[in-house]
């Protein structure tokens, strides 16, 4: 008998349940969507027709979502990402001292309707600080506090990303400070002559971020498909990419159902798109 | 031969252990200071402390007669070289070597130049445009050297930098480090635990052993000295030559 140790394999019906679930079940739903919008599926198909993806042109509101949420996810990712760096290589001492390090894990453990839920309270004209400010007479009435939740900026959607998203781009910007040794890059690059500016600069800024950017292109991702905050936080108008299919989907024409289907399919087609750059970018920087 | 750096009487404490005790040593322009001595007797912090990174406890540091004290590193220019090359793994090889002239904002056909004409001293220059990852250790290690040398440091500070090399990489570094050195008219202090990359590399001979420096007048003094072990490893030579023979 051979004493050679076979290298472990992972059982086939395994495996391929694997690839169904990750693979198969949203390649499938991606088909019936774009199979829905050219009216060959659903409830009221009636045969092949290219009219959907004509009136798409006329349509201005998936455009207009899709740049809102482009718009919610840059500015949610940036502000998150320039407060971790920010954190992490200005304040690392207060960041390593009690309580703040548990104190970062909180907010991922929260569930993002909870976060949603919570902003609102916070900040919504009939929220707590309103009614604070109101007390203390900073403002005249209840109406003049500013708008900060459901507002035509995003402001309450982006602050509640922003809550989610940057403890975790602290403790990973942290995990790679300490990984790559820039603590010693810093010693190094005094010797050389650099101020500390130019050390976060040209050296730490850039190898945290390219280091970090699968997670922050995930992290885009992840805000640009989000649900629950921008359906608390956000407007009937304009709405985040996941609101507005949503609401296209469930209203109760279903003559609409084909233009949901085409929005629901360009939009996971894009998200496709960018995690197979993701895919790529990890496999560049090995994180 | 003017004298560059002088040290007097320094100590170095954390807490109640005591890292450095009355260390004295001076170096002259060109001179290679070479420190030899075990893992945790102190070298280290005695590289940090005249590269500005540590503050000393007490004692004297001058250079060219100016108390180095309240100089903070980065105006210093002494370059501290770890054993890892710790190359920006973001820039290219030619962006390396730059680093220190573009901080300064010299004009950028100066740094090209520059940067050129030690890329090509240092076998480096078919290199230039690869990242540090595809290099090898012995590459890493020169391109460190550039970096260093660019600058023109008053004195060069290494840290058992060709430590993580092989036995022939090693030794061509090690000539390598010579030709620049006198080329260049480098000071520096190069600290190893190796007595024949000591001899190898040094102008001059020291042995630091739990904190303290013990400098030798001559080649000979630091062969005599029973702890750098030097006298034990030739007659181990010896006698396999004899049995050979």
């Amino acid at each position: 008998m051979s004493s050679k140790a076979r290298p472990f394999r992972l059982p086939s019906p395994l495996l391929s349940l694997y690839g169904l679930l990750v693979v198969g079940l949203p390649l499938a739903g991606l088909g019936y969507a774009l199979l829905g919008s050219v009216g060959l599926v659903g409830p009221l198909a009636t045969g092949f027709t290219g009219r959907y993806w004509q009136a798409l042109g006329a349509d201005t509101g998936l455009l207009y979502a899709a740049l809102y949420s482009g718009w919610v996810a840059l500015a949610s990712v940036g502000i998150a990402t320039g407060l971790a760096l920010l954190l992490v290589l200005r304040a690392q001492p207060t960041l390593r001292r009690w309580p703040l390090p548990g104190l970062l894990y909180v907010p991922l453990l929260m569930p993002a309707l909870v976060v949603g839920f919570y902003l609102f309270q916070l900040l919504s004209r009939a929220g707590w600080l309103s009614r604070i400010s109101f007390q203390l007479g900073l403002i005249p009435r209840l109406e003049s506090f500013p708008e900060l939740v459901q507002d035509g900026a995003g402001l309450g959607i982006i602050l509640g990303h922003v809550l989610l998203t940057f403890p975790l781009l602290t403790l990973l910007f942290l995990a790679i400070y300490q990984e790559t040794r820039l603590d010693e890059y810093r010693q190094l690059t005094l010797t050389l002559g650099a101020s500390l500016k130019q050390f976060r600069q040209r050296v730490a800024v850039p190898v945290l971020l390219r280091r970090a950017a699968p997670t922050l292109l995930l992290s885009f991702i992840a805000t640009l498909g989000a649900y629950d905050i921008p359906l608390l936080l956000g407007r009937p108008y304009p709405q985040m990419l996941s609101v507005y299919i949503a609401n296209r989907l469930q209203r109760f024409d279903l003559r609409e159902l084909p233009a949901a289907y085409l929005a629901g399919f360009l939009v996971a087609a894009a998200l496709l798109g960018l995690i197979v750059l993701l895919l790529r970018l990890t496999r560049r920087h090995a994180l | 031969m003017s004298e560059l750096l002088t040290v007097a009487n320094l100590s170095k404490q954390f807490g109640e252990q005591s890292v450095l005790r009355d260390v004295s040593f001076s170096l002259e322009q060109g001179e290679v200071l070479a420190v030899l001595g075990r893992s945790g007797c102190g070298k280290t912090t005695l590289l940090k402390i005249l590269a500005g990174l540590e503050m000393p406890t007490a004692g004297t540091l001058l250079l060219h007669g100016q108390d180095l004290r309240p100089v903070p590193p980065n105006e210093r220019q002494m370059v501290y070289l770890y054993q890892e090359p710790l190359l920006f793994p973001h820039l290219t090889v030619f962006e390396n070597v730059a680093f220190g002239l573009r901080i300064r904002n010299v004009a950028k056909a100066e740094i090209n130049q520059q940067v050129q004409e030690l890329l090509a001293e240092l076998d480096l220059w078919e290199h230039a445009q690869k990242a540090p990852h595809q290099l090898s250790g012995g590459q890493r290690q020169r391109v460190s050297f550039g970096r260093a040398l660019i600058i023109r440091p008053r004195l060069l500070l290494l840290d058992e930098p060709f430590g993580n090399l092989d036995a022939q990489t090693r030794a061509d570094m090690q000539q390598l480090f010579l030709r620049v050195s006198r080329q260049h008219q480098i000071t520096s202090l190069f600290v190893t635990h190796d007595s024949r990359e000591a001899l190898t590399v040094g102008t001059r001979f020291a042995y630091l052993d739990q904190g303290q420096l013990t400098s030798f007048a001559s080649v000979g003094e630091f062969v005599q000295d029973a702890r750098t072990a030097i006298r034990s490893e030739l007659a181990f030579w010896e006698n396999i030559q004899q049995k050979l023979e």
